[in-house]
C-alpha cells in the first residue's frame, strides 16, 4: 500500500505551525455584535422574572434575549431532549444560561450582563446521586430524578460465585473531570450569500449542531448552516451544543453578524464534565485465575441534564468486565438527575471509569492469587468465537492476548529496573498493569455516515465528509483512504469538510468511530467512483469492463497493457461531474431492555499498558517514569497518527489518575484544575498490534479513546505495587496516597 | 502611542494604556497567531519572545514593550522558509488540535538561542510553561531535540 499505513504529516499542520489556522476567536467579520450570556447564581431556583431595562439603557446594547425570543423548541440534547438554550422557568446549575445580550462593544454586553436582575425563588437542591433517588428528594425534572437503569445479565451469578474460590469485592469512586481543551469556545454567527443562519465555531458534529438550531429556530434544516472552524481540542466536550444556540439565535433575529467568545473560566463552568461514577464492584475466580462471576453496581451523576448520561450508563455497563471471559455477569447501572454541574460526552464514555475498577479488581486478584498480573489477563482474555456479556459471539480482530503477550517483557525489564530502589530509600518503585477493550462508534444504535467524491471535467478531484477533524487527523485519514482507493497523491484530492453547506451527514467525532465508520463511508464513495470510470471508460474505449481495473489515478486494460487512461482524462471526455457515493453503518442491533443482550458494537479495539511508578512515601507524590502501551487498533491507516493518539491520550490518563479533579463552586481555571505539564507525563513507549478487522478499511478499527482508559488503572495498580496499599478513588492526590501510606504503617506492628 | 520592534520591524501604534500585549496583536495588529487559551498566565497559549525572552502576553500591559523587540509566531517563518522548529514540529507530528503550537514554538525557539544544546530535561523544563492537552508533549519534544542535533551536527 502506497498511502494507507504511512505517517504521512496532517494535511492541515502548515497553516497551524504558521499561525495561520483561524480557530473560533480568530475568524474575521464586518463590525460584528458582540454576546454575552447572563447566567444563573443558583443550583436549583424558579425564575420569578428577568429585568432588562436597567441593562437596555446601557450606550451601546442593541438587545437582550430571554426564553421568550426562541421560537422553536426550546430544548436540546444528543439523546433526551431536556436541555433549554436559554432557561425559561427554572434553572437547575450554578451557570446555566438565563439570557443573552447583543452589544456593541464587548464592554457594553459585559456591563449589560451584569445589570441583568433575575429574580429567583429558591427550591431545594440536591447535591449528590444518592439523595437524589432518596423518596423525599426535589425533582429535578418532571419525569423523575432517575434518568436511566440499564441492566446486562449472563448465566447466573449465584452459581458463578459458589464455583468461586476467591471473592474480591470494593467500591471504586471517580469524580469530575474537566476536557480542558485549551481553545475557549467561541464563533461567529451571520446570514450567508443564500440567507441561512450560519454559525461557525469549534465542534465535533456539524450535522448535530445543525438539526438543533434548525429546531430551536422551527427553521428547515436547510436554512441553517454549520462550519466547523479550526478546532482546539474537544474530547467530547464539543458534542455537544456550546456557543452555537446563542449565535444562532441572535443572528436569527438581528440579521447581522455577531460574536460570542466565552471566557476560559465560563469554559470551566459551563462545558460539560466526565460522569463521576460510583462503582460497587464483585470479583469470584478459580484458584488459577479464571474468572467465574462478576456483579457490578454502578450508580452516576449526570447532573443537570442528561447529555450523554444515558450512553455512559450503558456504556459502562457494558464494558464492565473488562476485555475478559466472564461466564456470569450481572450488571446494574443507573445514572441520576442531581443539580451538580452536567457531565456528559468525555474521552470514553464512562469505559474510563469502569475499567478503574475492573483492572483495580483483577490486580487484587493477581496478587490473593498470586499470579503474575500478565498471567492472570492472559488466562481470562476475550478470544475469536467467545461470546461477550451480551451475548455478541467475537468474530474477528480480538488483539487483547496479543497485547498481553508483547508487552511482558516490558514488565520483567521494569522488575529488573526496581532492583536499585533500596539507594533512595523513601522512594518506593512499582509496576502496573493494565487491560482494556472498547466498542467502536454508538451503542446499539444505528450510527451511520456518508460521504462523496466527485471528479470533474477539468480534473479536479473532490472529496466531501461532514466529519469534524478536531486535531486527532481525521482530514488526513480521510484523504489517505481515498488516495489509496484511486492511487493519487494526497495533495490532488481537494478535502470539502464539515461544512453542512457542502457535506452530508458523518455522526459526531465521538466513540473513536470516524476511522471505521467515516473511513468506511469514505472508502465505499471511492470505490463507487471507481466502478464508475471504468464503466465510463469501458464506455468511451469499446472495452469490456471485466478488463479494465484502476491503478495509480489510471484506468488501465489487463489484456492490452499499453492501454492507460488517467482517470481525469476520462472525466475530461465525460464533459460531466462523476461521483461516487459511500454510506456506511456498523452492525449493530439493540439491547434487550431487561437483560442487556443484543450486539452494541460492530468491533472493538483491545489494549494493555504498562506503567512504571515512583512513590515518594514522605510526600505521597507519584511519579510516572514510563508508560508501555500497546494497543490494538486493526490497521494503522497513519501510525504517526495513531501514535499522536496513544501519547496523548497516556497524557491525560495520567492527569485522570493523579490530579484531575473538577470541584463544583471552586475550581474555576486552570489555576485550580491541574492538567499534566511537560514535566508531568511519562515517557511513552507505543506499540502497535494490527489484528485486521474485516469490516474495517484496510483493517482499521480506532484508537482515540483507548489510550485514557488504560492509563489510570495500569497507574493506580503500579502505586499499589510500590506502597502495598490501594488507592480507590480518583485522582490518586498527594493526599490520599499519603494516607493510604500511613494507614498502613498504622497497621503493621 | 508606543513604538516597538514587532517581528524585525519598527512600528508605532496606538493603545489604551490598560491593554494587554496579546489583546494589542491579536485585535489592533490583527496578529491572530498568538492564541488566548486562560488570559491568567496559566497556559502559555499567548506566548512570545519580549527580547528573546519568552512572556506570557496576556499577563504584560501594552505600553510595557515601549522600545522593545517582540517577536510572534508570525515572524518567525512563513510558508517558503519554514523555521527549522516549524519543519521539526510537521515531520514529527508534535501538532494536533495547534491551538498550543505558536507558543510552544515561540519557548521553543527561545530556549534554542539561549541555548543551542540542551538536555531533555530542559526542553522538558523550557515548554513546562505551556499546557498541551493533545499530544502528551513526547512529539514536540522529540520535535525539538531533533533540531538540536542538527544543530550540533552543524556546529561540529
Ligand atoms: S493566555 Fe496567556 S498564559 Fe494562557
Ligand atoms: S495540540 Fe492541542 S493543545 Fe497542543
Amino acid at each position: 500500500m502506497k498511502y494507507v499505513g504511512i505517517g504521512i504529516p496532517n494535511v492541515d499542520v502548515l497553516e497551524k505551525v504558521l499561525g495561520q489556522a483561524r480557530y473560533g476567536a480568530d475568524l474575521p467579520s464586518e463590525s460584528p455584535l458582540h454576546l454575552k450570556v447572563v447566567r444563573s447564581t443558583k443550583p436549583h431556583a424558579k425564575i420569578v422574572e428577568i429585568l432588562t431595562e436597567e441593562a437596555l439603557c446601557i450606550s451601546g446594547v442593541e438587545r437582550i434575549f430571554t426564553a421568550k425570543d426562541i421560537p422553536g423548541r426550546n430544548l436540546v440534547g444528543t439523546i433526551t431532549k431536556d436541555q433549554p438554550v436559554l432557561a425559561s422557568d427554572r434553572v437547575r446549575y450554578v451557570g446555566e444560561a438565563v439570557a443573552l445580550i447583543a452589544a456593541e462593544n464587548p464592554e457594553a454586553s459585559e456591563e449589560a450582563a451584569k445589570k441583568v436582575i433575575v429574580i429567583y425563588e429558591d427550591l431545594p437542591h440536591v447535591t449528590s446521586p444518592e439523595e437524589a433517588l432518596s423518596i423525599d428528594a426535589p425533582l429535578i425534572h418532571e419525569k423523575g430524578n432517575l434518568l436511566l437503569e440499564f441492566h446486562l445479565r449472563k448465566g447466573d451469578v449465584q452459581t458463578g460465585f459458589k464455583e468461586a474460590e476467591v471473592i474480591i469485592e470494593e467500591t471504586y469512586t471517580t469524580t469530575w473531570v474537566d476536557h480542558a481543551y485549551l481553545e475557549p469556545d467561541a464563533g461567529l454567527g451571520y446570514i450567508d450569500e443564500e440567507g441561512r443562519v450560519t454559525v461557525i465555531c469549534p465542534t465535533q458534529n456539524v450535522h448535530y449542531d445543525q438539526k438543533e438550531i434548525a429546531s430551536l429556530l422551527s427553521l428547515p434544516l436547510e436554512k441553517v448552516r454549520i462550519i466547523q472552524s479550526t478546532t482546539g481540542g474537544g474530547f467530547g466536550g464539543r458534542l455537544d451544543l456550546t456557543v452555537q444556540g446563542f449565535l444562532a439565535l441572535a443572528t436569527f433575529h438581528l440579521k447581522r453578524p455577531v460574536k460570542l467568545i466565552y471566557t476560559p473560566e465560563e469554559v470551566f463552568q459551563v462545558i460539560s464534565k466526565r460522569h463521576p461514577l460510583k462503582i460497587r464492584y464483585k470479583s469470584g475466580a478459580k484458584k488459577d485465575g479464571t474468572l467465574t462471576a462478576v456483579e457490578v453496581d454502578i450508580l452516576g451523576d449526570t447532573g443537570a441534564y442528561a447529555s450523554y448520561g444515558p450512553t455512559v450508563c450503558i456504556r459502562s455497563a457494558i464494558h464492565a468486565t473488562g476485555p475478559y471471559k466472564v461466564p456470569n455477569v450481572k450488571v446494574r447501572s443507573r445514572m441520576v438527575y442531581t443539580n451538580n454541574p452536567w457531565s456528559g460526552a468525555m474521552r470514553g464514555f464512562g469505559v474510563p471509569q469502569i475499567a478503574f475498577a475492573h483492572e483495580s479488581q483483577m490486580d487484587i486478584l493477581a496478587r490473593v492469587l498470586e499470579i503474575d498480573p500478565i498471567e492472570i489477563r492472559l488466562r481470562n482474555a476475550l478470544q475469536v468465537g467467545y461470546e461477550t456479556a451480551t451475548g455478541q459471539p467475537l468474530m474477528a480482530s480480538v488483539g487483547i492476548g496479543e497485547t498481553l503477550k508483547k508487552i511482558r517483557i516490558f514488565t520483567e525489564e521494569a522488575r529488573g529496573g526496581r532492583k536499585d530502589e533500596s539507594r533512595e530509600p523513601k522512594i518506593k518503585r512499582g509496576i502496573g498493569v493494565s487491560s482494556m477493550w472498547y466498542g467502536i462508534g454508538y451503542t446499539g444504535i444505528a450510527n451511520p455516515s456518508t460521504a462523496q467524491i466527485e471528479i470533474h471535467p477539468e480534473g479536479e478531484i473532490r472529496l466531501f465528509t461532514g466529519v469534524a477533524d478536531i486535531g486527532q487527523g481525521s482530514n488526513t485519514i480521510a484523504l489517505q483512504i481515498a488516495s489509496e482507493t484511486l492511487g493519487l497523491p494526497p495533495d490532488e484530492i481537494q478535502l470539502i469538510h464539515a461544512d453542512t453547506g457542502f457535506t452530508t451527514d458523518a455522526g459526531p467525532t465521538a466513540a473513536s468511530r470516524q476511522t471505521y465508520i467515516s473511513g468506511n463511508a469514505i472508502l465505499r464513495a471511492s470505490k463507487d467512483l471507481e466502478r464508475k470510470m471504468i464503466k465510463e471508460a469501458s464506455r468511451l474505449f469499446g472495452i469490456g469492463e471485466n478488463d479494465l481495473f484502476l491503478e495509480e489515478g489510471k484506468i488501465k486494460s489487463r489484456r492490452a497493457p499499453r492501454i492507460s487512461i488517467p482517470i481525469k482524462e476520462i472525466a475530461k471526455r465525460c464533459g460531466t461531474v462523476i461521483r461516487g457515493e459511500g454510506t456506511f453503518d456498523p452492525e449493530t442491533t439493540p439491547l434487550d431492555p431487561e437483560t442487556g443482550k443484543g450486539v452494541p458494537y460492530a468491533t472493538y479495539a483491545f489494549a494493555t499498558h504498562v506503567a512504571e511508578v515512583e512513590v515518594d512515601m514522605e510526600t505521597g507524590k507519584v511519579k510516572v517514569n514510563r508508560v508501555i502501551a500497546c494497543h490494538d487498533v486493526g490497521k494503522a491507516i497513519n501510525p504517526k497518527n495513531v501514535i499522536g493518539q496513544i501519547i496523548g491520550g497516556v497524557a491525560m490518563g495520567t492527569g485522570f489518575a493523579l490530579m484531575e479533579e473538577f470541584i463544583p463552586g471552586k475550581t474555576t481555571s486552570f489555576v485550580n484544575y491541574l492538567i499534566p505539564t511537560s514535566k508531568d507525563v511519562p515517557e511513552v513507549i507505543p506499540i502497535i498490534v494490527e489484528d485486521k478487522e474485516p469490516t474495517g478499511p484496510f483493517g482499521a478499527k480506532g484508537v482515540g479513546e483507548c489510550a485514557l482508559i488504560a492509563t489510570a488503572p495500569a497507574i493506580i495498580n503500579g502505586i499499589a505495587d510500590a506502597i502495598g496499599k490501594r488507592i480507590y478513588r480518583l485522582p490518586a492526590s498527594l493526599e490520599r496516597v499519603l494516607e493510604a501510606i500511613q494507614k498502613r504503617k498504622m497497621k503493621s506492628p | 502611542m508606543i513604538r516597538f520592534i514587532l517581528n524585525g520591524r519598527e512600528i508605532e501604534v496606538e493603545v489604551p494604556p490598560h491593554w494587554t500585549l496579546l489583546r494589542l496583536l491579536r485585535e489592533r495588529l490583527e496578529l491572530k497567531g498568538t492564541k488566548e487559551g486562560c488570559g491568567i498566565g496559566e497556559c502559555g497559549a499567548c506566548t512570545v519572545l519580549l527580547d528573546g525572552m519568552p512572556v506570557n502576553s496576556c499577563l504584560v500591559l501594552a505600553p510595557k514593550v515601549e522600545g522593545r523587540r517582540v517577536e510572534t509566531i508570525e515572524g518567525i517563518g512563513n510558508k517558503e522558509s519554514l523555521h527549522p522548529l516549524q519543519k521539526s514540529f510537521i515531520e514529527f507530528g508534535a501538532v494536533q488540535c495547534g491551538f498550543c503550537t505558536p507558543g510552544v514554538l515561540m519557548s521553543a525557539k527561545s530556549l534554542l538561542e539561549r541555548n543551542p544544546h540542551p538536555t531533555r530535561e530542559e526542553i522538558k523544563e523550557a515548554i513546562s510553561g505551556n499546557l498541551c492537552r493533545c499530544t502528551g508533549y513526547q512529539q514536540i519534544i522529540e520535535a525539538i531535540e531533533a533540531v538540536v542535533n542538527h544543530l550540533k551536527r552543524e556546529t561540529i
